[in-house]
């Protein structure tokens, strides 16, 4: 392999140089091993929350009374979706198959945003668990995702920006169990 | 088995030259260098050096423990930087690389403030070192802005960077009891972490 120099003259001497590129191809092949080694596969990005509602250690209300607040509670064999104030709450069953309606959920928050919850953007998310029924990081993830999804494109606020995660002690609507 | 004499062996008492030359025509003899086009494998080599370089600067955040599988989701911001990370494992939580506590002890805790103490401790320290941080203008260019926004209590839109200042970065793991993340999140919030970014992975 070489390099053509032009000279500009027309002398009778060649003017290819001959570029030596095996020091080139070292240096290429122990940085594509060192990187590929090293890279990380695995794109990572982030759900942004507030941690929202009461605290056990503290009365204080942090929400608004005077407005509804949608609150969904994740538990490990169902959904509830609800509203403050209105003290309306909906189900929505695992499954038959056990995972959790992520559909239903989908859509009734829709629902929610498009009647309700045109101009507002926030909402709250709590888990509970139990020792006998768990419920896992994963699932409050995947309500959080769902929430952040929604979208209304017909709303003066088109999606649910504000989606904070609740104790679920402290969430505003909370089904009488 | 017989053992036999140490007969002829190829390079050794066949000379080079002449297999060089019964390789062409018996009457010419080639020249024995063999010229290797290298011009494609340098041009795959460094497109393949400059993907690997942008993936590489893309996964600054990527320390994430060994074991510890984040949770799948669709969101696509991208996770910003911080200096106070959380992260818990299957079994346990750790602040800065430091241990904690276990996991299995958290959930044992019944107090009522429902706090992890020794987390509380940690992060409101890291809390005060960041305000101060903040205040004397150690941030970055691009977070200047942001900073002046929480000052005028005026919320970050949903793909703005966020000051530094109450922002903490929670990695955990996909299978963790809510219950722990919740008492994190309650400790954290009691720290002056009002804004916490949970780290997941993309699908």
């Amino acid at each position: 392999m070489g390099a053509a120099v032009g000279t500009g003259e027309g002398g009778g001497k060649s003017v290819n140089v001959e570029l030596n590129i095996v020091p080139f191809i070292d240096l290429m092949s122990c940085l594509t091993a060192f990187l590929l080694v090293t890279a990380a596969w695995v794109n990572i990005a982030q759900i942004n929350i507030q941690p929202k509602g009461k605290t056990r250690d503290t009365s204080d209300v942090q929400i608004d009374d005077e407005r509804i607040v949608l609150s969904v509670l994740v538990q490990a064999d169902r959904i509830w979706v609800g509203l403050s104030r209105v003290n309306e709450f909906q189900e929505i069953p695992k499954n038959q198959d056990g995972t959790q309606n992520w559909e239903k959920l989908e859509t009734t928050l829709k629902e929610h945003k498009s009647n309700l919850f045109k101009d507002r953007n926030d909402l709250e998310i709590a888990g509970e668990s139990t020792l006998t029924q768990p419920v896992k990081y994963q699932d409050i993830i995947q309500a959080m995702d769902i929430a952040l999804k929604v979208e209304c494109t017909a709303c003066p606020v088109r999606k649910f920006y504000d989606v904070g995660l609740s104790d679920p002690m402290g969430l505003s609507a909370r089904p009488s169990l | 088995m017989p053992v036999h004499p140490a007969g002829p062996r190829l390079y050794r008492s066949i000379k080079f030259k002449y297999l060089v030359r019964g390789a062409g025509s018996a009457t010419h003899a080639r020249a024995s260098n063999i010229s290797l086009n290298l011009t494609p494998f340098v041009d795959m080599m460094t497109i393949l050096v400059a993907f690997l370089l942008m993936v590489f600067s893309s996964s600054k955040l990527l320390q994430v423990q060994a074991g510890l599988d984040l949770p799948i989701a669709m969101a696509k911001g991208k996770l910003q930087d911080t200096e106070a990370v959380i992260v818990i494992t299957k079994s346990e939580i750790t602040f800065k690389g430091e241990m904690i506590a276990t996991v299995d002890s958290v959930l044992r805790d019944e107090s009522p403030t429902y706090r992890i103490e020794r987390l509380f401790e940690r992060l409101e320290a890291a809390a005060r070192q960041i305000k101060i941080d903040v205040e004397m203008g150690k941030i970055p260019k691009e977070l200047v802005a942001a900073c002046d926004d929480l000052k005028n209590n005026k919320r970050p839109g949903p793909d703005e960077p966020l000051c530094p200042d109450g922002m903490a970065i929670l990695q955990a793991d996909l299978v963790t009891d809510i219950r722990v993340i919740n008492k994190v999140v309650v400790t954290a919030k009691a720290a002056g972490f009002d804004n916490l970014l949970f780290a997941i992975k993309n699908k």
